[in-house]
């Protein structure tokens, strides 16, 4: 779904971005959250394999808010000159 | 032990020769009709695109030492170490809050530096100067770790004499730095954004063979992780207590939690991560690198599994102790003793350029700091563009001098001290800097004030922390109502509330505030929406390239 984002974005994306961006920080700053051995992923304790699993995760999220906050593609008109 | 190996010296020698030809060749990479200006020489003429910015980037703020001090603190202490990786997934999305604003404030305003905008900002000279200030104190011993990154590899390498003066046995170090030097004068901001590309070939090329490569000949995962943990539980002698542990400990995750935040609220207010966002095109190439920069935030975690790779191999082990039980050897070991000798040289090449892109980079963002902010603002406030050109040149070679003293004269501990100090510094400018972008409520004065109550704690503090057998700068964090804290985040509260507090105080007394010159569609302004795309960076006044006179408000 390639919607362009309208220009004026409204307060319920401004919204989303939000919770998307604090739950990308939150992911790896509560450390109690991946703070322990199990369940292990192969011979990686969880500890391990948590965090870069969530290297990714957090650039999916970023990328999904970039996708709803990118300036309109190529809208002459509007600018001067 | 570390002996010299013709082949890997070689390769090593080889990639230098590319990347210096490379460097002096970028002069002439997307020319600019006036070079003699700051903005190209200093920012590459701010018209990096999205896939450069990420090379750029990447090589800027993952730096060499990085790779040598993650894996050494992984390899000494365990998961302790993995606060970088946590750190490295924490920065992006902070940075994709506040960067896109900053790019457009100082695109739209001409500004090539955090100081040059705090000053517009705050309208405060003096703030300003605390900014660029702090941003050079704490860039030089950045740069000088770089040289400590190096020194790393060489020794391992067998290269330089271990006797004799200090400038005899770094020899090697400073030509590879003082060539660095020539080409960075030479071609600006464009020499370490091209020479990026090289140093992250090299560096994944690496990763991905030792990740595969390594542990299928030591035994596996499995293996790797059991010697890792049979160490850390051994008890240090010199402590008493265990060496660390596989996991983080409820007791230490505060600290960890807190380098973790305070180091990602740090980086992107270094002077060098600054330079690399302003040297971006477009508002949009900051935010999809705030997404595909985390590329580099895997490289890094498997790089710090280095550091257990390194404990399961008992040539490494026995390395790192003859050599002064140095942890920082324990990755150039680990290539030395698992890869065929020509991938050895791979790899270490990897690190050498590593270390000369940011080096190269940080010394750039010092040198624009200083013409802005000191030499244009207080020195020679009608300086042509071709003389701030001038004097950048000219302070980033002081730059990189000054970093080759450090590392060469003085003692190694000491440039990593500076760092540790470096850390907790700049991050006293993100108040002026990143609070700035949203708010002008501080009132000036309250925010230098602020800035140097949180330097004089965080200086005092990390002073007084004994750790790793040093009495002083011992670790980086102190308790804190009984939390063990990290310094810099502590410094930063204080700083705020005593920013806030003044500023109280001043607005009731009435205390003049500063003129702010930016305007409040700046900060989302997107310039070059129209840009003549085709025509080489720099062609003719461009829109979105700032005009020369746009600081005219200053007439008295």
């Amino acid at each position: 779904m390639a919607k362009h984002a309208p220009a004026g974005r409204s307060p319920a994306t401004w919204g989303v971005v939000t919770v998307l961006l604090i739950v990308a920080i939150i992911g790896t700053l509560w450390v109690p959250i991946y703070a322990r051995p199990a369940p292990k992923l192969g011979p990686f304790p969880f500890f391990y394999w948590y965090q870069l699993i969530w290297v990714p995760v957090s650039a999916v999220l970023c990328w999904i808010c970039y996708l709803m906050l990118r300036s309109k593609p190529r809208n002459r008109g509007i600018v001067p000159r | 032990m570390s002996h010299f190996n013709a082949v890997t010296f070689a390769i090593v020698i080889g990639s230098f020769l590319i990347v210096t030809y490379i460097g002096f060749a970028s002069a002439r990479w997307r020319p600019a009709e006036d070079p003699m200006h700051l903005n190209e020489w200093g920012l590459g003429g701010r018209g990096f695109g999205s896939f450069v910015s990420w090379f750029l980037l990447g090589g800027d703020i993952y730096t060499a030492y990085t790779f040598i001090a993650v894996p050494a603190l992984v390899y000494a202490a365990g998961a302790a170490g993995f606060y970088a990786l946590s750190y490295t997934i924490m920065v992006f999305p902070i940075v994709f809050v506040f960067a896109p604003r900053l790019w457009s404030v100082a695109r739209a305003r001409g500004y090539v530096s955090p100081g040059d905008f705090v000053r517009g900002r705050h309208g405060s000279q003096g703030l300003g100067l605390a900014v660029a200030t702090t941003g050079i104190l704490a860039t030089m011993p950045y740069i000088a770790l770089q040289l400590v990154g190096i020194e790393s590899v060489l020794t391992v390498m067998g290269i330089g004499s271990p006797s004799g003066s200090a400038w005899a046995r770094d020899l090697p170090l400073i030509i590879a730095f003082a060539v660095t030097a020539a080409y960075t004068y030479l071609a600006g901001l464009r020499a370490p954004a091209l020479i990026a590309f090289v140093k992250d070939i090299l560096i994944y090329l690496t990763v991905i063979v030792a990740i595969i490569y390594i542990p299928s000949r030591i035994g596996g995962w499995g293996h790797i992780f059991g010697v890792a943990s049979a160490h850390l539980k051994t008890v240090n002698p010199a402590t008493g207590k265990p060496y660390g542990s596989l996991v983080v400990m409820p007791a230490g995750e505060w600290a960890f939690a807190t380098l973790a935040l305070g180091s990602a609220l740090a980086l992107f207010v270094y002077p060098h991560a600054v330079t690399g966002v302003f040297a971006a095109k477009r508002r949009d190439v900051i935010r999809r690198n705030a997404a595909l920069l985390p590329a580099y935030s895997l490289v890094l975690g498997l790089i710090a599994l280095f550091g257990y790779m390194a404990r399961a191999v008992p040539a490494v082990n026995a390395g790192v102790k003859a050599n002064g039980g140095n942890p920082q050897l324990s990755v150039p070991l680990l290539f030395a003793h698992m890869f065929p000798s020509w991938f050895a040289g791979v790899g270490d090449s990897a690190i050498i350029i590593g270390a000369l892109v940011p080096a190269a980079v940080m010394s750039i963002a010092a040198a624009n700091l200083f013409t802005r902010t000191v030499y244009k603002e207080l020195l020679s406030p009608n300086a042509t563009p071709a003389q701030e050109t001038r004097v950048a040149r000219l302070a980033s070679l002081v730059m990189k001098v000054g970093a080759l003293g450090f590392a060469v004269v003085l003692n190694k501990t000491f440039s990593i001290n500076l760092q540790l100090l470096g850390g907790i510094w700049i991050l006293q400018t993100f108040p002026a800097v990143v609070i700035g972008l949203y708010t002008r409520w501080f009132h000036r004065i309250a925010l230098i004030i602020g800035w140097a109550v949180g330097m004089a704690y965080g200086t005092v503090e990390a002073y007084r922390t004994a750790g790793g057998g040093q009495a002083h700068f011992g670790a980086s964090t102190t308790a804190v109502f009984g939390h063990v804290t990290y310094i810099a985040l502590v410094a930063l509260i204080l700083n705020v509330a005593v920013s806030a507090v003044l500023t109280l105080v001043f607005r009731r007394i009435g205390l003049q505030d500063g003129y702010d010159e930016t305007r409040p569609a700046d900060y989302t302004a997107d310039p070059e929406t129209a840009p003549p795309t085709r025509a080489p960076a720099g062609a003719s006044p461009a829109p979105g390239r700032p005009p020369v006179t746009a600081r005219a408000h200053r007439a008295p």
